[in-house]
């Protein structure tokens, strides 16, 4: 037991990283499954984290509460933005949502009066734990699975494959995108709500595009077969620099280096690597 | 006032159409957003800085090792990272993130040898006397970087309508593989056109780095979010798109800082491309294609 | 009888030997040292390792001196360096690393004051001395009574440096630019913004510009337009040396009154040419003609090969002022007592060092209660001409 005790206190942060990362990797994963290229999840994370934030550090609010509001702002806005959005594709569908996270961040920025601007929100209270990213990880994950088995799952499917097919058929193809687009965001704030609460301190730049292109290389790397795909992405990209701490001044250089070899060597995620072989790409997830 | 406001408004513009030349080849051409542009970028840069540093050579010298070495980062690019993938039918992102890979190790490596702190060109390099019209201030580099960008934009249409190495990338880029039945080596062309993207790149950073008096190894960042706005905003792959793109961004940006306030500069930059890319995906200046879903 | 002389010699001899042996190992655990394990977790790689590399050289360069010297008698000063790459998670990371696994007596650090804010509250909780020597922003040393900074803050320079620069210059109104996504820029102008106000000096207008922009002509054309007198300038020196540059060829050939990052002898080649006119305040002068900054110079210059610059000398004299506090102290072996001990030495100290007299100065926290120290040092004023910073009294 006194080893876990040491263990927990060096590395406590590291563990409950994993979590919000995996949650974060599971809510591009959604969208990233169907080729939506979303790239706004950094910008939710941020209006969740700063949402939880402030409700408890101003004004007192429980934890769960404060949680509660981190993914359903997030999820209200991706509704918003996400109807016109999300008749864009492929790179344009990208880039117009990184211009929406720009966007996001530079009004946090600007709104010093509520949200302290550069100076950022400053003693946000340690109030995350095991148990809640646990359970949050849990949760996205037996959703995700229950999804991917029901029609909604293979409905999603269906659009991956043939988008106009899938219309003519008479199935609302825009509500299905925005569905997915809606709950990613909420994951997305989750995590950022969830992470504002082990690190005591946030600020406007670090949910910009260096958190974005993270968040695209942990949904990619893993793999968009599955949430599992997810789950493995976040752990590896957040594990990766930890284990090549030895490694000094060559830590990012390696790090870039396993990221190319990673890609090059299985284009569609680690995941791909280990599941068990198909002889045909079927729609069916499992 | 205005006038001046108008005169910086060309130069940045300038600025970033030069580095949106090459981004948008590879894009229209290679199919792949190419992060590691930025990287390639300040590569360039650093290659002229440690020769007028270290051979104390002129600037076209610099220039020309700049040009060379980033070639060679695109000819690497391609053999080492877009080949295999495209041979492996990868699913279009791979790429992008393994670019993104590129750019980490670039960037470190380059931090790595020369330190993160900004440098600069040795003085005397290029002349910096600024020059006064009318009560107006600009530099003889301004006037260049502008002059350059047209003329490499020129250079490149050209390119593409007359000769045949031109025309062939432009089947390619419609469709490789009626090109490849045609009888068109595609896996050389998009060789090819790595290569002069990231020379156009390499060579912009070392005018930009000029431009800019500092020289450090993230300079390439905030270069690749507005020449991704700049590339969008004026059409994919669309060469005279980079270039008006480019300027109408500079103005927007110039103009925004004047008369809204400086601190929503960049908030109109991608505010602008976020309404852009609703209501005309194609960019402002590109042509409608199939884009929309 | 030859064989029990034998005997008895050999036994005798076998003796002499195991007595010096016991003898010898009671000697060198007495010479033996014990180790003083202090962390330090700087930016050493990533963006931010431009003034983490300086803070490590000035702790290395004061550690090997007050080792060679002798040091605290019986001990030995170990510095264990962890790179927190100027990112807040890794920041807390690494203090969780060096406070719980490598069980150091203290440390130094981070480098940013955003980092700060998040990982000086895990050194707070742990009962364990951090103490900062770059970091400037508020909201640092109110987090509790084991937070420790020597890095004088920018409410403490500025209005100094203000009031002697428009004393010499005679500006009657200024113009302000600063940096608005950065926590270090920021806070320097709002100290900035309350020192103008204190002296009734009014803004003409006020622009803002974000790091890693290259471009500034059309702020500073602005600012031109609005005819002020001086530009106050919150900025660290990447962004500074370009927007000095840019205004001198918009013809604009104002001096520029700046915050703590522009104190850098990089200044002169990042604006070669434009350089001239820069009003800067700092406790820290490379022309500063003390003894102790001299030899610091030298020595610095010896070990490194270059000037050293603010980061690096505020890092030095850091690690001499914790060395004061050993001193005071009884190290007893146990980690949580010896922690609790140089916490209660180090308030009461005092230490004339490269950056010149130096104590500490408590602060309220957030809920009013006693809590951190800050740095009481004096500033002195500098303009820049001909590529030297020159002391204005």
């Amino acid at each position: 037991m006194e080893w876990l005790e040491s263990f927990w206190a060096t590395y406590s942060t590291l563990v409950l990283s994993v979590g919000t990362n995996v949650l974060l990797a599971l809510s591009i994963y959604l969208t990233l499954a169907c080729g939506l290229l979303t790239v706004a999840n950094a910008a939710f994370m941020g209006i969740g984290a700063y949402t939880a934030g402030l409700l408890t550090v101003h004004a007192h609010m429980p934890f769960f509460f404060a949680l509660l509001c981190g993914s359903l702002l997030p999820a209200s806005i991706a509704l918003l933005i996400g109807r016109p959005t999300l008749q864009l594709s492929g790179v344009y569908l990208a880039m117009a949502t990184l211009a929406f996270g720009e966007v996001v961040r530079i009004l946090i920025l600007n709104a010093e009066d509520t949200t302290g601007g550069a100076l950022g929100l400053n003693g946000i209270p340690q109030l995350t734990g095991w148990f809640e990213v646990a359970l949050a990880v849990f949760l996205a994950l037996y959703v995700l699975l229950a999804l991917a088995r029901s029609r909604i799952g293979r409905t999603m499917k269906a659009i991956c494959q043939d988008e106009t097919a899938t219309e003519l058929m008479g199935l609302n193809v825009r509500a299905y995108k925005l569905f997915v687009f809606v709950l990613g965001g909420a994951l997305a704030g989750l995590a950022g709500a969830l992470n504002a609460h082990f690190t005591f301190f946030i600020s406007p730049n670090e949910y910009g595009f260096e958190r974005a292109v993270e968040i695209l290389a942990m949904g990619v790397l893993g793999g968009t077969g599955s949430p599992w795909g997810a789950v493995i992405g976040g752990v590896l990209i957040t594990l990766l620099p930890e284990l090549l701490r030895g490694l000094g001044h060559y830590r990012p250089l390696i790090n870039g280096v396993v990221l190319i070899l990673i890609i090059l060597y299985s284009p569609r995620g680690i995941w791909d690597l280990l599941r068990p072989a198909r002889s045909v790409r079927g729609p069916a997830a499992n | 006032m205005l006038a001046q406001q108008f005169v910086n408004a060309i130069s940045l513009g300038g600025v970033y159409a030069l580095f949106a030349l090459g981004f948008t080849l590879v894009f229209g051409v290679l199919n792949v957003v190419n992060l590691a542009h930025g990287a390639v970028f300040t590569l360039g840069a650093y290659a002229a800085l440690q020769t007028a540093l270290y051979f104390h050579a002129p600037l076209p010298a610099a220039i020309l090792v700049a040009a060379v070495c980033s070639a060679g980062a695109g000819w690497i690019l391609d053999k080492l990272v877009f080949a295999p993938l495209r041979a492996r039918q990868a699913p279009h992102l791979a790429p992008m993130v393994a670019t993104i890979g590129v750019a980490i190790v670039l960037t470190s490596v380059v931090e790595g040898f020369f330190g993160a702190e900004n440098l600069r060109f040795p003085t005397g390099i290029l002349p910096t006397d600024t020059l006064s019209l009318a009560g107006l201030h600009f530099t003889w580099l301004e006037l260049q970087i502008v002059s350059l960008a047209f003329l490499l934009m020129a250079v490149l249409l050209w390119g593409l309508k007359k000769t045949r190495a031109g025309r062939a990338l432009r089947g390619v880029a419609e469709s490789p593989k009626a090109a490849a039945l045609l009888g068109v080596n595609v896996e050389a062309l998009l060789r090819v056109t790595s290569i002069i993207a990231s020379l156009l790149g390499g060579v912009a950073g070392v005018l930009i780095a000029l431009y800019t008096n500092a020289v450090f190894p993230h300079m390439g960042q905030p270069m690749l979010h507005k020449g991704i706005a700049v590339v969008i905003l004026g059409g994919m792959g669309d060469i005279r798109g980079a270039l008006l793109g480019g300027f109408f961004l500079g103005f927007a940006e110039v103009f925004s800082v004047a008369y809204i306030g400086s601190t929503m500069r960049d908030a109109v930059a991608f505010g602008l491309l976020f309404i852009v890319l609703l209501l005309r995906p194609e960019g402002l200046f590109g042509q409608a294609a199939q884009r929309r879903a | 009888m030859l064989c029990s002389i034998k005997l008895i010699s050999a036994m005798k001899i076998r003796l002499a030997i195991i007595a010096l042996a016991l003898i010898a190992q009671v000697v060198s655990a007495a010479v033996m040292a014990a180790e003083i394990k202090i962390g330090v977790a700087e930016a050493l790689t990533g963006n931010a390792s431009q003034y983490g590399r300086p803070i490590r050289q000035g702790i290395e360069l004061a550690a090997g001196e007050i080792n060679a010297a002798g040091g605290v008698p019986g001990t030995k000063l170990t510095l264990l360096f962890e790179d927190e790459q100027g990112r807040k998670e890794e920041a807390i990371n690494v203090f969780k690393k060096l406070i719980f696994q490598d069980r150091v007596l203290m440390l130094f650090g981070p480098t940013l004051s955003n980092s700060a804010q998040a990982s000086d509250p895990v050194a707070q909780a742990a009962k364990v001395v951090v103490f900062g020597t770059s970091n400037t922003a508020d909201g640092i040393t109110s987090i509790g009574d084991y937070v420790f900074r020597n890095s004088v803050t920018e409410a403490d320079i500025l209005p100094v440096t203000l009031k002697v620069a428009a004393q010499k210059t005679g500006f009657k109104k200024v113009a302000v630019l600063y940096g608005n996504d950065d926590i270090f820029t920021k806070s320097g102008y709002d100290n900035f913004a309350r020192a103008l106000q204190a002296l009734k000096i009014p803004v003409t207008t006020t622009e803002t510009f974000a790091k890693g922009d290259v471009d500034f002509k059309p702020q500073l054309t602005k600012i031109k337009a609005s005819h002020p007198d001086a530009i106050v300038l919150s900025a660290l020196i990447a962004e500074g040396a370009p927007i000095m540059v840019q205004a001198r060829q918009l013809g604009i050939n104002l001096p520029f009154i700046g915050g703590n990052g522009m104190n850098s002898p990089r200044v002169f080649e990042l604006a070669k040419d434009s350089s001239d006119h820069l009003w800067v305040g700092s406790p820290w002068s490379v022309e500063n003609p003390a003894a102790e900054n001299q030899r610091f110079i030298a020595a610095y210059q010896k070990a490194y090969g270059t000037l050293p610059d603010q980061f690096a000398a505020q890092a030095y004299d850091a690690m001499y002022i914790v060395n004061q506090a050993l001193r005071k102290m009884k190290l007893t072996g146990k980690l949580a007592a010896d922690r609790k001990a140089l916490r209660d030495a180090l308030p009461s100290v005092q230490w004339t060092g490269a950056t010149g007299p130096f104590k500490f100065r408590q602060v309220a926290g957030r809920d009013g209660k006693p809590a951190g120290y800050d740095a009481v040092q004096t500033a002195i004023v500098m303009m820049t001409k001909n590529n030297k910073y020159v002391i204005q009294k």
